[in-house]
């Protein structure tokens, strides 16, 4: 069974939000609602200053915070390590998206798929049948878009992303893509001192 | 999960469809997903199609909201309330499309039978060239919209004399070495974005290509690359010609490559002309001979590219040597003094170039030898954008003639538009043996004339795309001007020139207000279809069919459009709203054979139109497809047009023919033009910039640098690919990322910029040039140079009747300025930048306050809490 990761290569990212738009297209995410998102940052000072744009989404820790905390064991993870919400079980009571170090949870708020994309109390056919695939008042979060895995495509940000910066494989297959550029150019995950084993990695 | 059906988009239960986009005028390659209910719920990149590889950029994967935005205009309209300005509601009321049709005709006609020259086209769409060059049917040469002059006026005719090419690009296949100055090229903007992005990238990680970033701010292009060099607003020329010196006084050149593939070894006259024999031949030095020979004479040894000679009793230099005599003054010390550029810097890059550009080797490609020049100069907009626009252009390119990489492998290379069938070249020779200068990519120029036959004189720029900033000079004095008729039928398709035209909106609402009929064509409410009498509303990309080449860079073929799904409202296609008009005004005879010409279609006989038919969109479409390959419309459905450019056509066209280093062409066409002035004894000739036009760049300054001195910083604009072209502020998707991004969402200023100012981060500020001002609010990053006062595209926009686009407090394009003082007079090119004063406000101005600016919006998105994700 494979052990399934991303690599953020910050070296070829340029900012662009193509994922999280893409994201956005694929899971019909309601206005405000991020799976992944493109921060950026500036350091330095005049004229020796430059700025990092950085990735980010779900981190599919190993040891992860969020299922720990769910009550409802609504949070799993799958043989192949994705970590899921199943929103039957799901009970809304967000204290996974306190756990979560790093910020990924939404919770589906009923206003917002009542809202609309538009502000104006009414819903695209687009956002009718997409918001669908959520349940009012549970919690929702990337999963690695695991519908496409499982039929052996590649997360909807991963391939439209213009600059081949995000880099889906599995860890375990040391002649993944993935692994090979964790390997090769020393990939580290974010805020390693929690332990929360995150399958994320990042390359400069 | 637990649903029954696949709930991501792109796994439901439907079918993919192959289109392009058209979310910006490129047309990258897509897949679109169709539900089996009839809904579009994904586009992806069409991992077909070799320019974009199966990637989209963010406003490409934003394509959707458009499609379903609830502001489209649902069926024809007229207008109900006779008053018209900003805010003013037209209260529309549905019409049949007959209705529409024929009110519009019979307006347009009132104006048409009385003078053609009285309607003023604003037809934008550059994926539909068939009806940008409507108004050609009835010989109106009038242009509204913006095209050419905010995007590249002097551009276009610079890769036209030196290309023979529409645009041009650095060679990401090849090249080691990248200079990027003022573009995003291959990070954020200009052509094929995604795709660009994608060649750049895979060249940078892969190959390992050097990027030097030379812009006022830290753009994505800096920020991505191995150098940032923060340059002062409005002096990339300077910087070029700093270069320049470094390259010729060290003999950091090719020169193997000037002798002969360049008019550089040939003589100029004192008056700048070169030196012809009886026969009209051009002179050059033979050094070894140490006497002039017609160019082309067999017994030549050496080319002299360096010297002063008398030929025929005149005094003569070769090209190359008039062009170090004007580096004297250039260099990199003197211009430190302009641009800012430490002259180190300039040093270590020129020798940086010239070194990665590795003189004298070559590479074969397809059985060809050919020089092989990985170091390339790129640029756009934001460098060249100036008052001195051919000039600008023109310094950029001899840095990568001087290193002989001009549609070299690895170099910088033209770009063609479109190449309408497969085998047509895009090069031809010349007189002298040079190539044919081709500097009117986008059709014919309506020629000289007094009285003038457009509004805005573009009779006066004979190497010029369009100025149609000069509408309103022309329109505040029309009488000095020699204007005979008064413009008073506006025709706008897909085009918003009230958002993108340069000058105070208060002076083009006045403007606007002159018209006596306005027809707008568009999919969704803008500033500009405000003032529209009628509203015709079309098809959007997701419901119609096309086919088109939109100078894509490393691929080139038709991309083809097809409808995903039937429209959702009561729309039609362009092509039948203007077919429709032509009936109507009986000039549909004439359109056909514009088409026929403008389109190609007279190059295959049995592809040009009858001329009393009309024509569907896919009938169009179809029709454009067979002239490139052969195939019809059928053909394309199941099969991608797009191939990696072919090498022959790509690289080095032009063998054998000598490339424009000196312009001669530019003094023939002040000449002429001087000339025809003073026959008609045009009144404002002596007003008119002589010295613009020059075979070679000069450091003349633009008048930008001398406004009066209270205006202390240097205003600019800029986007990022989320706002690259048009197609963004309003799409909630769009909104969504642009707004929670710091660079979008203040008026940018370097932290000690604004302390000198007396100003932090969050103060409102009024912001004033010499010709106007916006409101907005401060926000700083070191990221900036110093002088630079930093506007985002996002920030631009007016109130229009669209509920997500949101006032700004003005448009950075109310500072700049629409006279022939800031216009280049050899392209018709206005100058971009603005000197500005910033005062600090207590509070906003009357009608911008209590939620009804941008800012208002940019501090709601970024409340804790919003959609539940902090």
């Amino acid at each position: 069974m494979a052990r399934y990761g991303m690599v953020f290569d910050l070296r070829r990212c340029i900012g662009c939000n193509a994922c999280v738009v893409g994201c956005k297209q694929e899971n019909s995410l309601p206005d405000g609602m991020f799976f992944t998102r493109t921060l950026s940052e500036e350091y330095g000072v005049y004229p020796a200053v430059n700025r990092v744009y950085i990735p980010t989404l779900c981190n599919h820790c190993e040891d992860a915070p969020c299922e720990k905390v769910c009550p409802s064991s609504a949070t799993y993870t799958r043989d192949d390590g994705i970590v899921m919400v199943d929103a039957e079980k799901c009970i809304g009571c967000g204290t996974c998206a306190v756990a979560c170090p790093y910020d990924q949870r939404s919770q589906v708020d009923k206003d917002l798929l009542e809202h609309g994309l538009f502000g104006t109390d009414e819903l695209t056919p687009f956002e009718e049948d997409g918001y669908k695939r959520f349940v009012p008042g549970t919690i929702t979060k990337c999963d690695f878009c695991s519908e496409r895995v499982d039929a052996g495509l590649d997360p909807a940000c991963v391939v439209t992303c213009p600059t081949e910066a995000r880099i889906f494989g599995d860890l375990d297959d040391p002649d993944s893509q993935a692994s090979m550029l964790i390997r090769e150019r020393d990939g580290k995950p974010p805020m390693p001192e929690l332990k929360t084993k995150p399958k994320v990695y990042y390359v400069d | 999960m637990n649903n029954p059906q696949p709930a991501q988009n792109s796994l439901k239960s439907g079918r993919w469809i192959r289109s392009t986009c058209k979310m910006c005028l490129h047309s990258c390659g897509t897949l679109i997903h169709v539900t089996d209910g009839g809904i579009i719920n994904k586009i992806e990149g069409d991992p077909d199609n070799p320019s974009n590889n199966g990637k989209l950029c963010p406003k490409g994967n934003a394509a959707i909201m458009r499609h379903y935005d609830p502001n489209r205009f649902k069926q024809p309209m007229k207008r109900t309330n006779p008053k018209k300005g900003p805010g003013e509601d037209p209260m529309w009321e549905p019409i049949s499309w007959d209705e529409a049709l024929d009110i519009t005709a019979r307006e347009i006609k009132k104006s048409l039978d009385e003078d053609p020259r009285k309607i003023l086209p604003s037809l934008e769409d550059f994926q539909k060239f068939n009806i940008w060059v409507w108004p050609l049917a009835f010989g109106n040469f009038n242009c509204f919209q913006s095209g050419g002059t905010m995007c590249g006026g002097a551009y276009h005719p610079a890769n036209g004399y030196i290309h023979s090419a529409f645009a041009a690009a650095n060679d990401a296949k090849h090249c080691n070495y990248w200079i990027n100055n003022g573009t995003g090229d291959g990070f954020s903007s200009h052509l094929h974005a995604a795709a660009q992005s994608n060649w750049v990238a895979n060249a940078r990680i892969n190959r390992g290509m050097r990027c030097v970033t030379v812009e006022p701010r830290l753009s994505t292009s800096a920020a991505k690359s191995e150098e940032w060099v923060p340059i002062r607003p409005a002096t990339d020329r300077h910087f070029a010609l700093g270069l320049c010196h470094v390259m010729v006084n060290e003999n950091l050149v090719d020169y193997r490559f000037l002798r002969k593939d360049t008019n550089a070894p040939y003589l100029v006259g004192a008056d700048g002309y070169f030196v012809r024999n009886a026969e009209d031949k051009i002179y050059v030095w033979d050094s070894v001979e140490n006497q002039a020979k017609p160019w082309d004479d067999p017994t030549i040894q050496k080319l002299a590219l360096e010297g002063a000679f008398e030929v025929e009793g005149k005094e003569c230099k070769p090209a190359f040597q008039r062009f170090k005599d004007t580096l004297d003054e250039c260099s990199p010390e003197e211009m430190e003094k302009i641009t800012t550029v430490p002259a180190e810097t300039t040093r270590r890059i020129a020798r940086e170039f010239f070194e990665a550009a590795d003189i004298g080797a070559t590479i074969e490609i397809d059985g060809r030898t050919m020089p092989l020049r990985p170091a390339a100069y790129n640029y756009y907009r934001g460098a060249q954008g100036r008052k001195l626009g051919f000039q600008t252009n023109h310094a950029f390119k001899l840095v990568n003639f001087l290193v002989g990489n001009i549609d070299a492998p690895g170099g910088h290379i033209g770009v063609t538009l479109d190449d309408q069938w497969v085998d047509k070249s895009h090069v031809a020779p010349g007189e002298n043996g040079m190539m044919m200068p081709n500097p009117h990519q986008l059709g014919p120029i309506p020629g000289f004339s007094y009285p003038p036959n457009t509004f805005h004189l573009m009779d006066y720029f004979p190497v010029g795309v369009h100025p149609p900033h000069l509408n309103l000079m022309v329109f505040q004095d029309p009488k000095k001007y020699g204007i005979e008729f008064t413009p008073d039928v506006m025709v706008i398709c897909h085009s918003n020139p009230l958002w993108a035209m340069q000058g105070p909106r208060e002076e083009w609402f006045r403007f606007m207000g002159s018209m006596r009929f306005i027809v707008v064509s568009d999919i969704i409410p803008t500033e500009t279809t405000m003032w529209a009498d009628v509203i015709l509303p079309s098809h959007d990309a997701l419901e119609s069919w096309n086919m088109t080449m939109i100078e894509p860079p490393h691929t080139e073929g038709m991309c083809m459009r097809q409808p995903a799904t039937e429209p959702l409202h009561d729309t039609k296609s362009e092509e039948d709203i203007f077919y429709g008009l032509s009936e109507r005004l009986g000039i549909l005879e004439a359109y056909n054979g514009v088409l026929n010409m403008a389109q190609g279609l007279d190059h295959k006989p049995d592809l040009m139109l009858e001329p009393d038919k009309t024509y569907t969109d896919k009938e169009m479409a179809d029709r454009k497809g067979r002239l490139w390959n052969d195939q019809g419309i059928d053909w394309y459905l199941d099969n991608c047009a797009v191939t990696e450019r072919r090498p022959d056509k790509w690289y080095r066209p032009w063998e054998g023919m000598r490339l424009h280093f000196y312009i001669e062409d530019m003094l023939h066409q002040r000449d002429l033009l001087k000339k025809n002035m003073e026959e008609h004894d045009v009144p404002f000739r002596d007003d008119w910039y002589w010295d613009d036009y020059s075979p070679l760049p000069t450091t003349r300054l633009d008048p930008v640098h001398e406004e009066p001195e209270e205006y202390n910083l240097y205003g600019m604009f800029f986007k990022d690919i989320q706002l690259n072209f048009g197609e963004s502020i309003g799409n909630p998707w769009i909104n969504d990322i642009v707004y929670r991004d710091p660079v979008h969402i203040a008026l940018m200023l370097n932290p000690k910029t604004a302390a000198a100012e007396g100003l932090e981060s969050g103060d409102i500020v009024k912001v004033e040039s010499p010709y106007g001002k916006i409101y907005g609010r401060i926000g700083t990053a070191e990221g900036w140079h110093p002088d630079a006062l930093g506007v985002s595209n996002s920030l631009s926009r007016i109130k229009v009747r669209h509920d997500g686009v949101p006032h700004a407090g003005g448009h950075f394009n109310d500072m700049l300025p629409y006279d022939l003082r800031n216009t280049d007079a050899v392209t018709g090119q206005p100058e971009t930048v603005c000197r500005v004063k910033i005062t600090k406000l207590d509070d906003w101005p009357e009608g911008l306050k209590q939620g009804l600016t941008v800012y208002d919006l940019v501090d709601d998105i970024q409340k804790p809490g919003k959609g539940r994700s902090h």
